[in-house]
């Protein structure tokens, strides 16, 4: 184990049904021996400690010092150092925290297994940190009736891993925008909800019949907001950017008419059906933001979240820029000039950064984050959008939009909390408690697992993930373990390494340098 | 900026994809090489053999007739090998990559690559790819920076001393959806020129935003420039006028409600040129639509430069096939694409 990892020390031990086997006590800073037949992906974890630690528990609140012990799966202790025994101890180093839970994401199957799989992207995930992911229905066929979410739980349970997979169903059938989907079914199968993500419910008459049925069972409509008149043919945000680049224009009242016209369609539907939730997702203006932030703020049952690229990056990144959105800005706010700055150091038009919405301006991106600190948006997800090459390597007008992002979002997310723009806690917390609070809302699903509260919970099985802040890794192709390399971060160093995963008590990811080196 | 640093200045770059990356001095290179070309072209028999055995491949995804004769004359001028793909003639139809193309054309012996592309940005992926040269040919509403060097020669040639500094000049169409638009901003504001970029408002979104935070020259080495949808405000005073093409496409998508409304109010007659400078000159691009963007009188009149524009461009094709095919190419392992 790397010496930057102490004191957070990790031991674990056993595999399925051997508790307690290897699981002998050892003072802090030791590393641990491992046995010989540790726990595989899939397995119940038997016995697994982490001494002296930096714990994170949006649930409690609370974060400081600690030691967490695994046993047979369940988190049976978690211990908050006090005085001399958490002396020394800062959030600099190893993190334990709850396994994140990623609202949105794309795991292309069925239909298009060249860019992902259910096994492929659960891998990602666990990578990431993350034990819960909510899949969107744009499959092929979509996911818009109970046999496509039968095959999806089928690769579930042949691919072995523990992440928890959760899934949307299509608003409309076949995702065209004109009847709904077999609503009624897929909510008896257990979907989390209804989005034609992809493309905007295409229609406010048939977003009115959508948020009214899926009403009836206590489910949201997840919207992707884009007017598609108005972004019609658009490569990227419509700006200085775009202007210089020759770049068509998706103008920011793009999003911003789809956001009013969702919410304006809420309220309406509202009246008829309390129980009726919309979910707007990867809002990536400071417009828009600013409407949901008073629809909230009027009361409405209206939730958002925002991503790791649209916080982080900026349009500017397609002119060759790599500086984070954050260092983009001026001192009033507003964007800074890239050409003025001399800060074009890469190829233009990477293909990588091609996405839908599109990379904003610094100016949005911080909007991005003010929102998420003052709740505005409640969770970061990830829009994990992973691409093959044959999809990517093109002309940038002609690129599959969508960007591979489940393993470095928490290294995103962390480069913001370096740079002071973002406490840990709320970090670690858009990851876990602000996703499963927004689920909570969901009347339909309130009451069952999918909607726990996602702390560092004593007695509950394990679903937590370890990670070192001062361990950097470099993204490149053999990093990732999605078939999606379409990450505009490759060859980017991100702090916070994940050693470790841990989804419903069993191991979803082991570091392999971390294992290696304790065995 | 002109004038500077002209002396010494090495060409060390491997493609000329847009012209934000170059400096006036190096400006000044092309330029003073493509003099030495139109001495070339003044001889009895216009042909050196500086580019002798070398491989230029044309790529055209976009009809041109003009631009890609004029870098095959330019090419065949300096002896080189000239080998033409069209689209409608290869395999690119069949729905091949534009990756699979250049990786094909580069085992076929391309040295030096002239594209044209209807994708912004397509000739950077090309460059990723391919292991010679590329010189844009015009991608997309991004670059197109033989017209815009062309058009600084030609405007050069006209000006007393060759300097633009404080000269005025006023391009006057489709700014939009114009890389010579573009082009010529990098160029113009380098050159020390006022520039004045007018057309209707719909074909003009987003250029007042560029222009402000242009000004005060931000860029190093460029100076800022002026939007206006008044073309009086543009033409006045002026020393040089460019018109550039409207499309039809223009009127189906609603940016424009006739091309007869557009003659009217944003056109190039003999009666709005009044208010340019006796000595004013009018460029045109190409392809005009005599008429509309430009009148027919205008168009022939002994103000136009048209034909020298055409003529001065295949001297400057010859200069930066020269440059690209002369620079060193172990200066450039590793270099940036930019």
């Amino acid at each position: 184990m790397s010496p930057k990892r102490a004191p957070g020390s990790t031991r674990s031990a056993g595999s399925a049904g051997s508790a307690g086997s290897a699981g002998s006590a050892g003072s802090a800073g030791s590393a641990g021996k491992r046995a010989a037949a540790g726990p595989r992906v899939g397995q119940t974890v038997g016995r697994f400690e982490v001494e002296k630690a930096w714990l994170v528990d949006p649930v409690l609140g609370r974060e400081g010092p600690g030691e967490i012990v695994v046993a047979d799966g369940i988190l049976e202790s978690v211990v908050w150092l006090k005085g001399a025994e958490a002396a020394g101890l800062d959030d600099k180093g190893v993190v334990v925290a709850p396994g994140f839970f990623d609202l949105h994401a794309h795991f292309r199957e069925p239909g298009f297994e060249d860019a992902e799989t259910i096994a492929s992207g659960s891998a990602a995930a666990a990578h990431g940190g993350y034990t819960s992911v909510a899949l969107m229905p744009n499959t092929s066929p979509a996911l818009d009736e109970p046999g496509v979410i039968e095959r999806i739980r089928a690769a579930v349970r042949a691919g072995g891993s523990p992440v928890e997979i959760l899934a949307f169903g299509a608003v409309s059938a076949g995702r065209a925008g004109e009847q709904l989907s077999a609503m009624g079914e897929l909510a008896d199968a257990g979907v989390l909800g209804f989005s034609d993500d992809g493309a905007p419910v295409r229609t406010p008459k048939l977003l009115r019949s959508a948020l009214l049925y899926a009403g009836m069972f206590g489910l949201p409509v997840v919207d992707h907001a884009e007017d598609l008149e108005l972004s019609e043919g658009a490569e990227a945000h419509e700006g200085y950017v775009a202007s210089i680049l020759g770049l068509a224009g998706w103008p920011v009242a793009g999003e911003v008419n789809a956001v009013s016209r969702d919410l304006a369609v809420l309220e309406d539907v509202l009246r008829d059906e309390p129980r009726a939730r919309l979910h707007l997702t990867h809002v990536s203006t400071s417009a828009a933001l600013d409407l949901v932030r008073r629809a909230k703020a009027a009361g409405l049952p209206v939730t958002c979240d925002v991503t790791p690229h649209h916080l982080a990056l900026a349009d500017e990144w397609i002119a060759g820029a790599r500086r984070w959105s954050w260092e983009a800005l001026g001192a009033d706010g507003t964007s800074r000039d890239p050409w003025a700055d001399g800060v074009l150091v890469a190829t233009p038009y990477d293909t990588a950064l091609r996405v839908n919405p599109p990379l904003r301006t610094p100016a949005d991106a911080a909007a991005c984050l003010a929102a998420l600190l003052d709740g505005t948006a409640d969770a970061v997800a990830t829009d994990h959008a992973p691409h093959t090459v044959v999809d990517k390597e093109v002309e940038f007008g002609r690129a599959s939009n969508g960007i591979s992002g489940m393993e470095t979002a928490l290294g995103v997310l962390l480069a913001m909390v370096d740079a002071d723009r973002l406490p840990l806690a709320r970090a670690i917390a858009a990851l876990t408690a602000g996703p499963a609070g927004i689920v909570a809302r969901w009347p339909g699903v309130a009451a069952t697992p999918v909607a726990r509260p996602r702390g560092l919970t004593e007695g509950a099985p394990a679903d937590l993930v370890v990670f070192d802040r001062a361990d950097r890794w470099r993204v490149t192709p053999e990093t990732l373990r999605s078939k999606g390399k379409n990450s505009p971060l490759l060859g980017r160093e991100l702090s916070g390494r994940v050693l470790l995963t841990i989804a419903g008590g069993r191991l979803a990811y082991e570091d392999p340098e971390a294992a290696s080196t304790e065995g | 900026m002109s004038g500077e640093g002209s002396a010494a200045v090495a060409w060390n770059h491997r493609h000329l994809i847009d012209l934000d990356v170059l400096t006036w001095p190096e400006i000044e290179l092309i330029l003073r090489t493509t003099d030495e070309m139109k001495g070339v072209l003044a001889r009895p028999i216009r042909k050196v053999p500086a580019l002798n055995g070398r491989r230029v491949t044309t790529l055209f995804y976009e009809a041109s007739t003009r631009t890609r004769v004029s870098f095959e004359t330019a090419a065949r001028n300096l002896s080189a090998d000239v080998v033409s793909v069209a689209p409608a003639t290869s395999s690119v139809t069949k729905g091949e990559s534009l990756v699979d193309t250049i990786r094909t054309l580069e085992a076929l012996g391309a040295e030096i690559l002239v594209m044209r592309h209807s994708v912004s940005g397509a000739p950077y992926l090309a460059a990723e790819i391919f292991g010679g040269h590329v010189l844009n040919g015009g991608d997309g509403w991004h670059a197109h920076p033989t017209q815009a060097l062309l058009d600084l020669y030609t405007m050069r040639e006209h000006l007393p001393g060759g300097d633009l500094h404080g000269r005025k000049v006023a391009i006057v169409g489709d700014i939009l959806h114009s890389r010579v638009a573009r082009s010529n901003i990098w160029s113009l504001t380098a050159a020390g020129a006022e520039l004045w970029l007018c057309g209707p408002a719909t074909l003009l979104r987003g250029f007042d935003r560029w222009a402000a935070a242009w000004s005060g020259g931000a860029i190093p080495g460029h100076g800022r420039f002026n939007v206006t949808s008044d073309v009086d405000a543009a033409l006045r005073d002026a020393d040089v006028v460019m018109a550039l093409r409207i499309q039809r496409e223009r009127m189906q998508g609603g940016l424009l409600p006739s091309l007869r409304e557009y003659a009217a109010r944003f056109g190039l007659n003999a009666e709005r040129l009044t208010l340019a400078k006796p000595e004013a000159i009018v460029m045109h691009p190409g392809p005009m639509n005599e008429g509309v963007e430009i009148a027919p009188d205008v168009a022939v009149s002994g103000r136009a430069v048209i034909t020298e524009q055409v003529a001065n461009g295949v001297a400057v094709r010859m200069a930066l096939l020269y440059l690209l095919a002369g620079a060193h190419e172990a200066a450039h392992a590793g270099e940036a694409i930019r």
